[in-house]
């Protein structure tokens, strides 16, 4: 009898267990993405950047309008829809630094923030303005590619591939950007700026140009969290998709990281992505939680978010103040 | 009676010990001077006195009570007004309403009466306000009333700084490098204005400076800091020819030449410390 | 020690009270007719009442965030969770269902949604107080939305989809008479602003906006006031939540959540800082422009009904206003940082009785007023 009661509850545990466990890896690969540019610019600039989530809208709109050849556009491949998208991730990041970051770098880092509002505001303006239909999301990988929508079934519990693809395309921009901050020299000049700007001045490193790369890469990483978040069945290419809870998440996964940390982010952002996806799963999974009709993920990642600034204000991983 | 007392006071940031058993002095209507070389203690020891830093072991007394513990804003209540290495001043206001923010704890109105707003409140306002030209006047700093503070030069701001103190009603002022900035003949005349001080208002004085002649003209007892341990204590003749204390001084600079900032940027340093 | 007052005499200006006094003619004619204009153009029809009553409650809340943002220095991301909050109190006090509020509970309600957002402003100030810097800001940001989230689509508070039904008691039926109310609410947070601008408590707030240790060295007790500026603040958007409520009649969390929440609690950010950082007059202008512009005002659906555009216009009413408020912010803080507060101060100081002038001799309101803002992170 005994054994059979264990057999089973682990049954029912493995459905409760590997689908949350995996979509929230998935969804926390999207959130490490995005929280690694803030972390990014607030290395280069010294601030948060709140237009973060709107390089990524504006990232899965381009690669949408392409696709799908919304009027007069062709239609284009999937990934060359992509290699677009990304483009116009990347160029909107660098014109923000252009117009809005350059012109205040001396000002209070503070108005600075207020800028990116202004910025995040005015691209989900723009982007409303636009005419594309807004309820759309990009296609699937499965259908992309032309295969089976899953990739494989463990005890009965289907794990899609594009889930799989976002933990690939995790794994594989981490160890670029561990590459690319180790043994590039653009990259290690971003740290040096971040540690010491007058001194990295000394040595010859241009702060600017620095600052216009950090913005470069954190608009391409924001394009990619963007393109892998729009996808079915919860993604869509509406304007200011990824401004509200997924900006906010991502910031915790910065904050889990102290700002500071690159890996911090990653990690961070997985966590939160687990936290969000088994809060959604069984809101009793947090006791407090089931009280509470609506918005359990958000409300356990301000809580971690909260718990984490007052008691660790320099991050799980954060290494400098 | 001693206005402040300073017993065994002790201060460690991480493994460096700043100030290592410090005692002092300050008796009603006396003028002390701290000196020491850079990097002694001095400012950490005034802060540790004001509250912005919480010494490790050690006591620190006020009028004979243990005001160790408290926080700066209600040792600023109890009247011990202080300055800053680089002006501590309030940078968005004009000179008249950073002399009115200075009489905060002096204002005899509650914050929830400010807020309702009454008769009374704007009436002690009015009052406030003619204490602050009074002030102006005092230091002859009259003409910079609407100023703000961007607009000023810097020993306009050390002074206008003295009057912010004073604003505080101290029976203990804390002055941390009142000449800094000044010339000779201006420190000159910031030495006859603290005894001129002295005596209209009998507020007793502990002064960091560097400036002997300053000291020499205006302190009744010195105390002589170094890595934070006391090197020399007694009157300023005595202190100037104590060999210890030249040794000191001459194995860093000249003590005339000490007039810039200990801790470049004590303010910056103080808000991460206490954050 | 005391400093004796008697010592100072004839320092007052007597003689700008005298020219206050000698150009009074000249400002009454153009101040009457601008007091006539706020009073009375909104009696002209329903809509207009109906707008004004809107742009009375916008000017609350940028009353509101004046002292936070112009006078501690701190930015919330998160306002519409304590406006949201202030309208659910009061329309879940009266729940009126179909008929008109009693009058003496309506009041309670009103006062009840300063009370309630006050007291949430203080819990997340008390939480919030070890977080500095930006990261507050962030806080604020994750509190609105999440706040908003869970616990206004509790249905238990919100009514469903009905909504709380927030019926105007009779007195205010109509929507002039319910404008002078709202104009009423404006007067209480308008007195409560000077009020703290002009007493120790505004100089506190300034002076732990701009350096803490200064502040605390003149004897401000910093955290009790960075909770005492979060609490007003709080207290005033609750208060503007209130007349919110029964200005649409009932409480709908879609007001408050997910897109159009957000969008609320920048347009608040927006308004301060175009307006003018820590510039009353300013701010109270800024806020009557954007919710005329706001998606929710009834002005531009029916500008939008006359020119034929109407159907472009409900599709993007949202789209349109961000494009403004964003264009108008970015303007702000990157080429006229001293705001809409700056272009109209010279009026506002010949107001107050100083000589016309456009130089303006103590400009340091606006986005300048951050400059020298301990906010950093």
């Amino acid at each position: 009898m005994h054994e059979s009661v264990l057999a089973a509850s682990s049954f029912s545990l493995q459905l409760n267990f590997l689908s949350p466990l995996i979509d929230g890896i998935a969804n926390g690969a999207a959130y490490g993405l995005l929280g690694l540019g803030l972390v990014l610019l607030y290395k280069s600039n010294r601030i948060f950047n709140f237009a973060q989530g709107e390089f990524a809208t504006v990232g899965a709109i381009a690669t949408y309008v392409f696709y799908s050849g919304t009027g007069v556009l062709p239609k284009l491949p999937f990934f060359l829809a992509a290699v677009i998208g990304l483009l116009a991730a990347t160029g909107v990041a660098m014109v923000t630094e252009r117009l809005v970051i350059r012109p205040m770098f001396d000002r209070a880092k503070v108005i600075l923030v207020v800028g990116t509002v202004g910025v995040a505001l005015l691209l989900i303006g723009i982007e409303g303005l636009l005419p594309y239909p807004k309820t759309q999301s990009l296609p699937e990988i499965s259908d992309v590619l032309k295969v089976q929508p899953f990739v494989t079934r463990i005890d009965n519990v289907a794990i899609l591939d594009q889930d799989v693809a976002k933990v690939v395309m995790l794994a594989l921009l981490a160890l670029g950007a561990f590459f690319f901050f180790r043994y590039t020299r653009t990259g290690t000049a971003i740290l040096a700026v971040s540690q010491d700007a007058t001194a990295a001045r000394v040595v010859g490193i241009s702060v600017e140009r620095i600052s216009l790369i950090s913005w470069a890469i954190a608009g391409l990483l924001g394009g990619v969290a963007g393109i892998l978040l729009a996808v079915p069945p919860a993604g869509t290419v509406t304007p200011g998709a990824f401004t509200g809870t997924t900006l906010t998440v991502a910031f915790a996964a910065a904050v889990l990281g102290g700002m500071t940390s690159l890996p911090g982010a990653f990690v961070g952002g997985i966590l939160l992505g687990l936290i969000e996806a088994f809060a959604n799963a069984d809101s009793s999974f947090v006791p407090l939680l089931s009280r509470v009709q609506n918005g359990q993920a958000e409300l356990a990642v301000f809580l971690v978010l909260l718990v984490v600034l007052m008691f660790r204000p320099r991050g799980l991983l954060g290494q400098e103040a | 009676m001693s206005v402040l007392e300073v017993r065994d006071l002790t201060i460690r940031f991480g493994g460096l010990t700043a100030i290592d058993g410090l005692n002092l002095k300050v008796d009603e209507w006396e003028i002390v001077g701290l000196m020491g070389p850079n990097g002694a203690g001095k400012t950490t020891a005034f802060n540790c006195i004001t509250g912005f830093y919480k010494p490790s072991r050690g006591q620190v007394l006020y009028k004979s009570d243990d005001v160790t513990k408290l926080p700066p804003h209600r040792k600023a209540a109890l009247g011990i007004g202080r300055t800053f290495q680089n002006v501590g001043m309030v940078k968005s206001e004009t000179v008249l309403e950073n002399l009115l923010t200075a009489q905060h704890t002096k204002t005899g109105y509650g914050a929830l009466q400010a807020v309702a707003g009454s008769g009374a409140v704007r009436a002690r306002e009015k009052e406030l306000v003619a204490r602050a030209e009074a002030i102006l006047e005092l230091l002859g700093l009259g003409e910079f009333r609407d100023r703000r503070l961007g607009a000023l030069s810097y020993g306009t701001l050390k002074l206008l700084e003295l009057g912010c103190a004073l604003a505080t009603d101290p029976d203990l002022l804390l002055l941390d490098e009142p000449s800094s900035g000044m010339g000779p003949e201006e420190s000159h005349q910031l030495g006859d204005r603290l005894l001129a001080l002295r005596k209209e208002l009998g507020v007793t004085m502990l002064l960091i400076e560097h400036h002997v002649p300053l000291v020499a003209a205006v302190c009744d007892y010195v105390y002589v800091l170094n890595f934070g341990k006391l090197l020399a204590e007694g009157d300023p003749d005595h202190v100037r020819n104590h060999p210890e204390v030249v040794a000191a001084y001459l194995g860093g600079e000249a003590p005339e030449a000490l007039a810039e900032t200990e801790l470049p940027d004590d303010q910056q340093e103080l808000a991460e410390a206490t954050s | 020690m005391s400093v004796s007052t008697s010592s100072v005499t004839a320092t007052l200006d007597l003689s700008g009270q005298a020219r206050a006094q000698r150009r009074f003619g000249v400002r009454g004619l153009v101040a009457l007719p601008l007091l006539a204009f706020v009073v009375l153009l909104p009696a002209h029809s329903d809509t207009f009442g109906h707008t004004a009553a809107y742009a009375a409650i916008f000017v609350m809340v940028g009353l509101s965030m004046n002292v936070l943002t112009g006078y501690t220095g701190q930015i919330s991301l998160g306002h519409q969770a304590f406006v949201g909050l202030g309208a659910l109190t009061a329309a879940n006090v009266v729940n009126t269902g179909t008929t008109a509020a009693d009058p003496f509970m309506f009041g309670v309600g009103i006062v009840l949604s300063a009370v309630t957002a006050g007291v949430a402003a203080l819990l997340l100030g008390a939480v919030a107080l070890r977080i500095r810097g930006l990261y507050l800001a962030l806080v604020t940001l994750v509190f609105g939305s999440v706040f908003a989230d869970a616990i206004f689509t509790l249905p238990s508070l919100n009514g469903q989809d009905a909504g709380v039904k927030a019926y105007r008691p009779t007195p205010f039926a109509s929507e002039y008479r319910y404008y002078l109310f709202a104009l009423a609410m404006v007067v209480v947070c308008y007195y409560i602003d000077v009020s703290v601008r002009r007493t120790k408590v505004g100089r506190g707030l300034v002076a732990l906006r701009d350096n803490e240790l200064v502040a605390s060295a003149f004897g401000v007790n910093v955290l009790g006031y960075k909770l005492l500026g979060f609490t007003i603040s709080g207290a005033m958007a609750g208060l503007a939540g209130g007349v919110f409520a029964f200005w649409t009649q009932q409480f709908s969390d879609k007001d408050f959540t997910a897109a159009a929440g957000f969008n609320m609690a920048l347009t608040f950010v927006v308004m301060v800082v175009v307006g003018g950082l820590a510039n009353r007059g300013g701010v109270m202008a800024a806020a009557v422009f954007f919710a005329l512009v706001s998606p929710i005002s009834p002005m531009m659906g029916s500008i939008a009904q006359h020119t034929g555009w109407l159907n472009f216009y409900n599709d993007h009413k949202f789209y349109i206003s961000n494009v403004i408020g964003a264009g108008l912010l970015l303007q702000t803080v990157i080429l006229n940082p001293g705001g809409l507060g700056q272009v109209i101060r010279p009026f506002a100081r010949w107001f107050a009785g100083h000589p016309f002038t456009l130089h303006d001799p103590d400009g340091d309101s606006g986005v300048g007023a951050m400059e020298g803002s301990s906010v950093r992170a």
